[in-house]
Formats: C-alpha cells, structure tokens, sequence
C-alpha cells in the first residue's frame, strides 16, 4: 500500500465520524467526572473568545473602558474556572488510571496542555498592565534568567510577552487541545479496572 | 463494514445512548452564563502601575539612591551579570551549571550611562540647563579614585539625609558634581520624563514595548517596598495570590512551595534550583503512564471504585445472571 493510501485509512478510521462524534457510550461512563473535560473546554472557549475581543480591541481600552474592564474581568474569571475544571480532570484521570490500553498520549497531551496553559496564563498576568504584572516581571526575571530562558525571553519585553500571550502560546495550547480531544474519541472512554486484579479489589467494595 | 470503525470498546462492553452534542452545548451555557454573571458582579484585580514618577514624589531618597547605586556600580543591576552585563552578583549556578551564562549579554545594560549619564544630557539639552552640562562633565573627566570618593561619601551622607519639601537635604560634604546629579535625577523623575528616558529605543522609538531599564531602575527597593506592604513578594508566597481579595495564580502553588523552604529558599541559585526541580516534577507527570509504581499507584488508591460505583454495582449483577447463563459474557452490547 502506498503512503497515501495508507493515511487514508488511518484517517478514515480513526477520524471517522463514528468515533468523532459517537451518539452512545459504554454503560461504565456514568459519573459527572466525566464532565471535567467538557467544562475545561467550555471554559477554554470564554477564555479565547473574551481574549479575542480584547486584542481586536487594545490593551489601554481593557484597562480605561467599562466594557473593557468587564471583558477583562471576563477573562479573568473564564481562566480561573478553566485551571479549576482542567485541575478536577487531572486529578480524575489519574485516579481513574486513564492511560491504560494505548491511552498514553491522550494523557501526554493533556499533561503538555496543562504546561502550556500555565505559561499562557503567566504570560497573561504579565499583560495586565497594572502593578502586579510590574511585580510579577521584576520578579519571574531572576527566576527566566536563572534557569537559563534567558537567551529566548526577556520578562521586561512587553512586546515579546504579549505576542507570546496572544498568539504563538494560544496556537500551541488550541493544537495540542485538538489532538487529546481526537486522542480522546479515537480510543473510545478508557474501561473501568478489571474487578478482581492483582490487588484483590472485589466488586462492589467500599472504602 | 460500519462495524470495522466501531470503538474497540463497542464490542467488550455493553453500549447505551449518549448525547454529547447536548452535554457539550448545555456546559457551554453553564459556564458563559457563569462568568458573566461572576464578572458582572466581581469585577477583577487592578492596581495601577507604579511610576519612576510616584516613587520620586512618596520616596526621594529612594530615586537618588537607586541612581547613585547605577552610576557607581553597587547596585545591583549594575553587576547582575548575564543577560544584562557581565557582572556576576546575580548568576545563579549549581556545582557549576550554569544555563543563565550560556546566552552571553543578550539584553545590555549598562547602568552608569543608561540611567544615569544619558537620560541626565538629555536632561541638560533639553532645557539648556549649562550647570547640569558642566557637572556632567566634570564627572566624567574626573579620575576614577576621585568619582569614587564623592559617590562614596555621598552614599554614606544619605544615612543621615533628610527629606524637606521633596527635595534631599544632605549635610555639608564633598560631593564633588555628584550630589548635583543626583538631586537632578530626581527632579527628572518628579517631572514623568525619567521613564520616557529610560525605556530602551530598539527602533528609533517606534515600538516603544521594551521597559526594560525603566523597570530594572524601580525593581530594588522602590517596588519591594510596596509589594511588601500587599504580601507580594517571594517569601509571602508572591505570585500566588493576587493583590487584593481575588484569587490568583494558585495553580502556581507547586512552584510558589519552592520558595518557602530549604534548601531552594536559603541556595544563592534558589530561582535556578526551583525551576529545575518543578521542571523534573513536570516531567514525572508527562511520563507517569511509564514510570513503574506511579503508574500503578490508582489502582491501589481505593478512589477509582468510587468513580465506577454504579458499574461495579450492576457488574455484580451481571456476573451473578452470568452464571446462570453462560452465554451472556459474549454477547456484550446491543445490536445496533
Ligand atoms: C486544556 C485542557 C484540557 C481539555 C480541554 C481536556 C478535554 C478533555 C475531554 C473533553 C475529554 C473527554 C471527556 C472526559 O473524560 O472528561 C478528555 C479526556 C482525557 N483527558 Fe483531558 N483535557 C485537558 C487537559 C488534560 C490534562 C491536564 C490531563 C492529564 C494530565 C488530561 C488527560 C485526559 C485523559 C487521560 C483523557 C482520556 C480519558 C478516557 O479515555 O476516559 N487532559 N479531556
């Protein structure tokens, strides 16, 4: 089989729309834990879309406008709500062992999602404009410097963190988002742990 | 041929229907509905900036010594070392590794003249001030020792320096042009033109993005001093919360911990230690599916019954109807 033949059936299969969007589920996916993911991203789109509404707009009218500040305060409370859910899911996934059965890089790409979300985040209090992101640069410079970042970053360069912040971290954090999301329904919600394993769980115990 | 693109899990276990437009859309709702509402009523945290302007007005002293510090090298900007010049008071380094040293001087900064010289002729230009030039000129011809001697003895002369009417009042000494220079500093500061001074001209001033002198000059005591007062710094777990009654960064927490304790809060290389131990945590959980006894560890943890609660329930069900029938463990899910 050629190349192209050959992506076009892993794309066909693992992008079929069966898997993308399947309309049932097995019977074990019953528990709101399973709606962490779904509020991360939920919250992920207020974080982009009031995001993208302050930089159509500018950084002096998100700090001097009413509706500016309320698109800020906005964003402000989407972020938090989006470390809150992506935070709860973490915790669940790794109590629910959900890289089992070929499901390591749903979970490789839900760890990088996290790590680039912070540095999104980190960069966004350092565009705030105000005196805790004056704070936070005179601070995190020794901490950037220290650690050797600063041939690439330099913490005082406005200009540099809000590119970072608007642009190149978003595109990052929304491709990597896609690819667990496609991870996700290509391997289908990961089985509950066998009942009676090496560790002598019964069925039904409680704890 | 559907069957084929089917999940694997499709034919293990038994399947039911799922809406997950429906979840995603009626989430979708909650949250928006949520933030706004949350934002309507909360706002978010804003402290205006502080300026070279307002520390100059609140703090004179603080402007004089932290231009005098630039001009004779015992601030500590003046010797930081890489990335703004090649001092070594700041250059953190673990047995020897030292990243911070790998780039070279990638952002120059040379205090003496950036903060202090330059925005100072400008200054003298600027308002034909020939008394301010003649100072500027005579520090500059004058011999090492000898600049060194008046900044010295003006240093220890602030010790006893008092404020009246915004303005330093230093007891008789000699100062040489310094004390001249200093006071000018300051009313260049009082007047907002010190920041404008100071900013970094990458492209003749067009894109004016890069504070970073206008920074490095307020981030010694001017703005420790303030962000003490709002339990902001390093030791107070800084970055953690914000300035008023928000909640902040909390996510930050693992690497705000760091700062708390030994051997990362008393290691001159602190910053260096802390972010390559939270880099290696990080890492551990990139490759916790891999690491041997991690990967495991749920499994253990009695927490994953309490998520599969009602699988297990009805699983004990069905392993009971299982044995009266045999047949039922193959014939898992429905015949879509
Ligand atoms: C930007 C952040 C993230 C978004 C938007 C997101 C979204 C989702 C969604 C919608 C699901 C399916 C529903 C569910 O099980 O909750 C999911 C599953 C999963 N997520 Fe995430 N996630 C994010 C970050 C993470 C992180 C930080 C981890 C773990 C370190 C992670 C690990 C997983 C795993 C292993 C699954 C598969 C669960 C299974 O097969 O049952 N995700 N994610």
């Amino acid at each position: 089989m050629n190349l192209t033949a050959r992506i076009r059936k892993q794309v066909s299969e693992q992008l079929s729309w069966d898997r993308l969007l399947p309309s049932e589920q097995p019977t074990y996916v019953s528990s709101l834990v399973y709606s962490f993911g779904v509020l991360t991203l939920s919250s992920l789109v207020v974080v982009i879309v009031s995001g993208i509404v302050m930089s159509a707009k500018s950084p002096v009218w998100y700090q001097t406008s009413t509706v500016g500040e309320y698109f800020r305060a906005i964003h402000f409370w989407s972020v938090q709500a989006f470390f809150f859910f992506m935070t709860m899911h973490l915790v669940v996934q790794f109590f629910m062992g959900s890289w089992r059965e070929g499901r390591a890089l749903t979970w490789v790409l839900g760890v990088l999602s996290f790590g680039v979300g912070v540095l999104t985040a980190f960069t966004g209090y350092l565009s705030r404009g105000d005196f805790f992101a004056q704070w936070n640069q005179v601070q995190s410079k020794d901490a950037f410097n220290g650690a050797g970042l600063n041939g690439f970053f330099n913490a005082l360069d406005n200009g540099q963190i809000y590119g970072l912040h608007i642009a190149v971290l978003p595109t990052i954090l929304i491709v990597l988002v896609a690819w667990h999301l496609i991870a996700v329904r290509g391997k289908g919600v990961v089985p509950p742990y066998p009942i009676e394993g090496n560790s002598g769980a019964k069925v039904g115990e409680r704890s | 041929m559907k069957q084929a693109y089917q999940y694997p899990d499709a034919k293990r276990f038994p399947m039911k229907d799922f809406d997950m437009v429906k979840e995603g859309i009626l989430s979708l709702i909650v949250i928006t509905v949520l933030v706004l509402i949350v934002a309507a009523i909360a706002g978010a945290p804003y402290r205006p900036a502080v300026t070279n302007q307002q520390v100059a007005m609140q703090s004179p002293l603080v402007i004089e010594q932290t231009a005098l510090g630039d001009l004779d090298g015992s601030g500590s900007i003046a010797s930081y070392g890489p990335p703004y010049n090649n001092g070594t008071g700041s250059v953190q380094s673990i047995a020897g590794f030292s990243p911070q040293t790998w780039w070279g001087v990638s952002y120059p900064v040379n205090t003496a003249t950036d903060d202090v010289i330059t925005p100072l002729s400008m200054l003298a230009s600027a308002s034909g001030n020939s008394q301010l030039a003649k100072a500027l000129s005579t520090y500059q011809e004058a011999p090492s020792a000898t600049q060194a001697k008046w900044n010295q003895n003006l240093s220890n002369a602030f010790n006893k320096a008092t404020v009246v009417g915004g303005t330093v009042k230093l007891p008789a000494g000699n100062y040489g042009p310094v004390a001249y220079m200093m006071n000018s500093e300051l009313q260049l500061a009082r007047s907002g033109l010190l920041s404008g001074a100071l900013s970094r001209e990458t492209n003749q001033g067009v894109y004016r993005f890069n504070v970073q002198n206008d920074l490095l000059f307020l981030q010694g005591d001017a703005l420790h001093d303030i962000a003490g007062k709002t339990d902001l710094s390093g030791e107070q777990w800084g970055i953690n919360h914000d300035e008023q009654a928000y909640p902040g960064p909390w996510w930050l927490t693992p690497y705000t911990f760091f700062y708390q304790v030994p051997p990362w809060n008393t290691s001159a290389a602190g910053d260096e230690m802390t972010a390559y131990t939270v880099g290696a945590l990080f890492l551990l959980l990139l490759f916790v599916p891999w690491v041997p006894g991690l990967n495991r560890l749920p499994r253990l943890l009695p927490l994953y019954k309490l998520i599969w609660r009602d699988w297990y329930r009805d699983e004990k069900g069905r392993k009971k109807d299982n044995k009266a029938d045999p047949g039922f463990g193959a014939q898992v899910g429905h015949n879509h």
